[in-house]
């Protein structure tokens, strides 16, 4: 077969050996495989149960704990402990709590992921990785057998092109970019498909804003999302590859299941309401909504860029009367960043609550949750029932300007009238 | 016909059935309960409680687009095969078809079209190794891409743990 190929056909032809083409079920050496909290232990239970005792690679795995960092019962203080267990039994990396954060956040910080990367991992949000060009794809149940053996079956995806154009107007960020992408077209479009991000308007875009664009569409069944690696992103990873880079461009003419853009410069602040992440609509249609709760945080949108955004709203102002707000950096280097800037101790006098760099909220609640009968905005990935706790919650989700100004207001609210006051973007 | 053939009668439901709550209840995904013989008890619970009751080892599922879609748990999957039916659907998201494969359940994830060939309760065969549906009852049939040679040799093996335990023997015996 001749023609083009994606981005996603070069890493996995590239990891297979030979040229690949979608819909054809392949075994893939994963470069990097990420196992998260206490899946780690089910994950290794298997593995006892089939009598495996010593992984393919121990080198390419690395053990992260990031959903419940701070444990805060009896039965986390055992898993995080079990973990450590695992890890040198195993003799495999474990980013323990403080070590690290965000597990689909800091390997790419660190250099750990680099362009044309192949990675499986137990978490669904491994797609992260595609803001550096890294192929990252979610493996569940079957995660044993890519510990053991190095390899799972995959069916090589196809791709969906979403071209950038235009730049984001003022008080418009990547996470309302992101929501309106999911919120705009039919799931049959996204689903099983890696989503690839490229074209004019990609340039404009930071590798924060990259993050949260490979992070949203795997909500609407994307398998991943992958970012062009341009000039932006190889500067980026060339200062802190600490593995090779395979930096792979898709050809000009690939084939692709569809091509969409994306417009930025049409766009305005987005609020997903409950109960699905692709419920969206403009910030203003959602506006005056009470709300007891807020959240800035996740692998969505708990970068130094979604902080920074945040902080500038809440400059000098008080989270209002009767809302409690958790702001969680995503890693341990995006927390002292956000201190070294002062934007923690923007938050703190703003009454905010600041919690140990990870998962926060997000993971299922499990930290300053929400209980039946209140309503919540936050920058979590998901706003199904239950997703920060009670089923009978109201969650919405927003970017973290949109989030920081409800939590101001104490009801939904637009953003941008904050963000003008704070004179953000403004030459200093 | 291949020996993956099953025969008995379809069971027809909508698009977009949730793997959590349409399916089967969170709750058996939180207790990671993985007993067949506990979950088949349960499946359909939240869209069709009568199921575990009425279905036939043989019968089929017959899903719409987006069958199994939400956050995949394999909970529904292992109930379904506890209850020693197959399923076919104009689509399933792939974290649901993976598990789908994992716990051994004859399926057939893309399956265009394949919803209105039939009512509740004709009788149906597929041949999940050939991609070949027939709805007996109408005497029609059609067929569709066939899954690839390491899946349906999953399907033969039972599932994913017996294929895992397959490749770490061969591996051990190099």
């Amino acid at each position: 077969m001749t023609g083009g190929q994606t981005i996603t056909q070069k890493i996995l032809s590239r990891i297979c050996g030979r040229r690949v083409a979608p819909g054809e079920v392949v075994m893939p050496q994963a470069e990097l495989i990420t196992v998260h909290d206490w899946y780690t232990v089910n994950a290794f239970r298997t593995l006892e149960e089939f009598g495996v005792t010593k992984l393919h690679d121990a080198s390419r795995v690395l053990l992260v704990t990031d959903h419940e960092p701070l444990a805060v019962s009896p039965q986390a203080f055992a898993r995080q402990q079990a973990v450590r267990g695992i890890a040198k039994r195993f003799g495999v990396t474990h980013r323990d709590s403080g070590r690290g954060g965000l597990g689909h956040v800091f390997p790419v910080e660190e250099g750990l992921v680099t362009p044309g990367m192949f990675v499986f991992a137990y978490d669904p949000h491994v797609t992260n990785f595609g803001a550096v060009g890294a192929l990252g794809i979610a493996v569940l149940t079957e995660i044993p057998e890519v510990l053991a053996c190095g390899s799972v079956w995959l069916e090589v995806p196809e791709t969906l092109r979403v071209e950038i154009t235009g730049s984001l107007p003022f008080g418009v960020f990547a996470r309302d970019a992101a929501q309106k992408l999911i919120g705009s077209h039919d799931a049959a479009l996204f689903e099983d498909a890696v989503v690839e991000y490229g074209g004019p308007g990609l340039a404009s875009l930071g590798m924060d804003a990259r993050h949260t664009l490979c992070n949203t569409p795997v909500e609407l069944g994307a398998v991943s999302s992958i970012v062009e690696p341009d000039a932006v992103c190889m500067a980026y990873a060339t200062a802190r590859a600490q593995r090779p880079i395979h930096a792979a461009l898709p050809d000009a003419d690939a084939s692709y299941r569809a091509r969409i853009t994306l417009d930025l410069s049409s766009l305005a602040p987005q609020v997903a309401l409950p109960p699905t992440p692709d419920n969206v609509v403009d910030v203003t249609q959602a506006a005056g909504k009470p709300i007891g709760h807020a959240f800035i945080g996740s692998c969505a949108s708990g970068m130094l860029d979604d902080l920074r955004v945040a902080a500038a709203v809440l400059r000098g102002r008080q989270v209002a009367e009767g809302v409690r707000m958790i702001v969680t950096p995503a890693t341990q280097q995006v927390a002292a960043d956000a201190a070294a800037e002062g934007l923690i101790e923007v938050f703190l006098r703003a009454g905010a609550m600041v919690t140990a760099p990870g998962c926060g909220v997000c993971a299922g609640g499990r930290i300053g949750g929400v209980t039946a009968g209140e309503h919540s905005i936050g920058t979590g990935t998901r706003n199904e029932p239950g997703r920060l706790g009670a089923h009978e919650a109201v969650l919405h989700i927003a970017g973290p300007a949109t989030v920081a100004a409800s939590a101001v207001v104490g009801s939904i609210a637009d953003p941008r009238p904050f963000l003008r006051e704070a004179a953000w973007g403004m030459a200093a | 016909m291949s020996e993956l053939t099953l025969r008995g009668r379809a069971w027809v439901y909508p698009d977009n059935v949730a793997i959590d709550g349409d399916l089967m209840a969170l709750e058996w995904a939180l207790k990671r309960e993985t007993r067949p013989e506990v979950l088949r008890e349960h499946v359909f619970a939240g869209l069709d409680p009568d199921f575990p009751k009425r279905a036939q080892p043989g019968d089929i599922v017959v899903g719409g687009k987006r069958f199994a879609q939400g956050n995949p748990h394999i909970q529904g999957m292992i109930g379904l095969r506890g209850c020693g039916v197959g399923l076919i659907a104009e689509s399933i998201p792939i974290g649901s078809f993976r598990n789908a494969l994992a716990a051994g359940l004859p399926v057939l994830p893309r399956c265009p079209g394949v919803r209105a060939m039939f009512a509740n309760a004709e009788e149906i065969e597929v041949d999940f190794a050939a991609a070949r549906v027939r709805n007996l009852t109408r005497g029609t049939e059609a067929s569709f891409p066939p899954l690839g040679a390491h899946l349906v040799e999953m399907l033969r093996a039972g599932g994913w743990g017996p294929m895992f335990r397959r490749r770490l023997d061969a591996m051990a015996a190099t």
